[in-house]
């Protein structure tokens, strides 16, 4: 039993929490028990990655595959789990657990009705599944397929409470997706024409073999591939649905989506790019060079929006385009020490957003309050809040001790190491502009003159909750240990295809 | 009285037009069309049967309730049908490796699983169609 459990654990990972998705509807009518299945089935999901990766970390490398229905590749289609799977389903199953402790008897006044937040839960635990499944999937046609299920939960998440902006929102994302999502198929399918494999390592090896004799199909694939995985991961000119969408989605789910979902896009690039193209073909067709000018456009750009904002989600939205901004600049500098540096920068990403939207959820569920220039004096009514979502601002400036700092070095170090000279002032500025964004809201909260005298912390969950991912910032940047040692095996084994 | 002949030709072929549906479902691996072509074809049924005798009368046939499970269960049965190949031993969706018989070839066994795979696919492509098409009218009217 257990041996079948463990040898089947790459599967299981996946369809464990889409196999509860769909009993929920069952159960509709009782929130209590809905709400205990969901966070039994990504309880069980920390287990099962935390186990895939202690042993990704013992076999040294050696990653665990696996083939549906016993069918080897190239014809059937396969699971990896490696170091790169196994750090991401980590990450996974580490933020959707707190983030669904977070929404435990919190949900149903805020989507309204018990039968709304089982779908609510429907939709979460798909997202989960998928997200899951594109950590461990070694196949393009997966990639598009699980991309697309995550974009239609995350559209159903956006739109999950009554609210006419809501439903625009979710409207925008749609139809921005859907053109993200053809993009996507459209580049697998131009580079299954000239390799005629979908498995990864196949087409890696025969791509590696011809491209001299297509340099414009490669061309092709590869803007393709660019655009739609920059729209759904919020690239900086392609983020317009972004700031809306997480702004006016339910708390938790403002939290999955800034904090998962754009990472799990993140991950499926980072798998076509480096496992498919490889090093050698990135930097011969100067994919490179536009992967980090692109970044460093949206971390300024984006930190300036998030300035100018004074509703509190928005601004934590906007900041999601400015991190995004980091993940594609250290993508684009193609050496061992960026891409760990991007890998825990994705990471401690996903920790901190969720902890603050988290938490920047609970302050308006509190207070009804929306804008920052209203927070003044939260830190004392809502202690333990605002003590959690000042340890994630400390982390997203990169402050040392805080789980943001040790990916950006290894993003600044890795950039010096590439030569370049406009990257490193880029992450910094990066950093200052953060401070600029996230330090006046502590300041209003802590040190200005309360008006009001309403709100209090929130239940004993959303307590958890919020104190879970913040501990996460912390042990992420005192102790990263086992995290940073798959993150720069991921990167190793990354640049190891040529 | 108006739609008599209409009524009475629907009620003569939509029991075969279901059929025709399961058929084609059941035999997705030997001939053509599969599981997706035939759900929609057992939905269209629904669907005739509503447009045809009214929106409640249709809607009393599938429950927003029924469809909503159905929608959820026919999934469901796929990840069963897969489930089949761990608990036998082999990988997920695992069919002749599983240890299922695969008969005769062109026959309607020769797909081991891949038929009651269908089932689940064909039910839930069926549930969707229906749902909306219903989402689509209740909105308007």
């Amino acid at each position: 039993m257990t041996a079948t459990i463990i040898s089947n654990l790459p599967v299981f990972v996946v369809i464990a929490p889409l196999f509860v998705a769909f009993v929920l509807s069952t159960f509709a009518r009782r929130i209590r028990l809905v709400e205990s299945l969901v966070i039994a089935v990504l309880a069980l999901g920390v287990l099962g990655a935390g186990y895939l990766a202690s042993l990704v970390l013992m076999q040294n490398g050696i990653p665990i595959t696996y083939s549906m229905g016993g069918w080897p590749a190239p014809w059937g289609i396969e699971l990896v789990a490696g170091s790169l799977s196994a750090f991401f389903l980590l990450l996974v199953s580490g933020v959707s657990l707190p983030v669904a402790l977070f929404t435990v008897a919190n949900m149903t006044h805020e989507v309204g009705g018990s039968v709304r937040t089982t779908r609510f839960y429907v939709l979460y635990l798909l997202l989960a599944g998928a997200l899951a499944g594109m950590a461990v999937t070694n196949d393009l046609f997966n990639v598009f397929v699980l991309v697309e299920v995550a974009t239609l939960s995350c559209c159903g998440l956006v739109s999950a409470c009554k609210h006419p902006r809501a439903a625009e929102a979710a409207f925008n994302y749609l139809i921005l997706a859907t053109l993200g999502s053809a993009l996507i198929l459209g580049g697998i399918g131009f580079l299954y024409i000239i390799t005629g494999h979908l498995n990864m390592g196949f087409a890696s090896m025969e791509l590696c073999r011809i491209w001299q004799d297509y340099p414009h199909v490669v061309w092709i694939a590869g803007g393709f591939l660019l655009v739609g995985f920059g729209v759904k991961s919020a690239l900086f000119p392609l983020h317009v649905w972004l700031p809306d969408a997480h702004s006016t989605a339910p708390s938790p789910a403002s939290a999955i989506l800034s904090g998962l979902a754009v990472k799990g896009y993140m991950i499926c690039f980072i798998k076509v790019l480096y496992n498919v193209f490889g090093a050698t073909l990135i930097q011969e067709f100067a994919l490179d060079r536009i992967l980090s000018l692109l970044g460093m456009v949206a971390i300024i750009a984006g930190s300036l929006f998030a300035v100018a904002q004074d509703e509190l989600k928005r601004r934590l939205a906007f900041s999601t385009v400015a991190q995004v901004g980091y993940v594609f600049l250290g993508l684009g500098q193609v050496n061992v020490c960026s891409l760990t540096g991007t890998l825990f920068h994705i990471a401690s990403h996903a920790v901190i957003k969720s902890g603050l939207f988290l938490a920047a959820g609970a302050i308006i569920a509190a207070t009804g309050k929306t804008r920052i220039s209203e927070m003044a004096g939260i830190g004392g009514r809502m202690p333990i809040t605002m003590a959690a979502f000042t340890i994630g601002s400390l982390g997203m400036v990169g402050i040392p001790l805080f789980s943001g700092f040790i990916g950006k070095w290894h993003l600044l170090s890795g950039s010096l190491t590439a030569g370049s000279t406009l990257a490193p002032l880029v992450i910094v500025i990066g950093s200052v502009l953060a401070a600029a964004y996230l330090f006046p809201i502590i300041r209003t909260a802590y040190f200005e003159q309360a008006q009001a005298t309403d709100g209090q912390d929130p239940g004993a969950p959303q307590r958890i909750a919020l104190i879970l991912l913040a501990a996460g910032v912390v042990i992420l940047g005192v102790a990263p240990g086992p995290f940073l040692e798959l993150a720069s095996r991921a990167a190793v084994e990354l640049l190891a295809i040529k | 009285m108006r739609d008599f002949i209409l009524k009475r030709v629907a009620a003569l072929l939509l029991p075969f037009i279901q059929m025709y549906g399961l058929y084609v479902i059941f035999h997705g691996h030997v001939s053509p069309g599969g599981s997706f072509a035939g759900g929609i074809v057992v939905g269209l049924a629904f669907i005739a049967f509503a447009t045809i005798y009214g929106l409640e009368r249709g809607r009393a046939k599938m429950p927003e309730r029924i469809t909503t499970l159905t929608e959820s269960y026919g999934t469901l049965w796929y990840g069963i049908m897969g489930m089949v190949g761990i608990i036998k031993g082999a990988p997920f969706l695992a069919n002749k490796l599983a240890g299922i018989d695969l008969g005769t070839l062109g026959t309607l066994s020769s797909g081991g699983l891949i038929s009651l795979i269908g089932l689940g696919v064909g039910i839930r492509v069926a549930s969707t169609m229906i749902t909306l098409f219903f989402t689509m009218m209740e909105e308007e009217s």
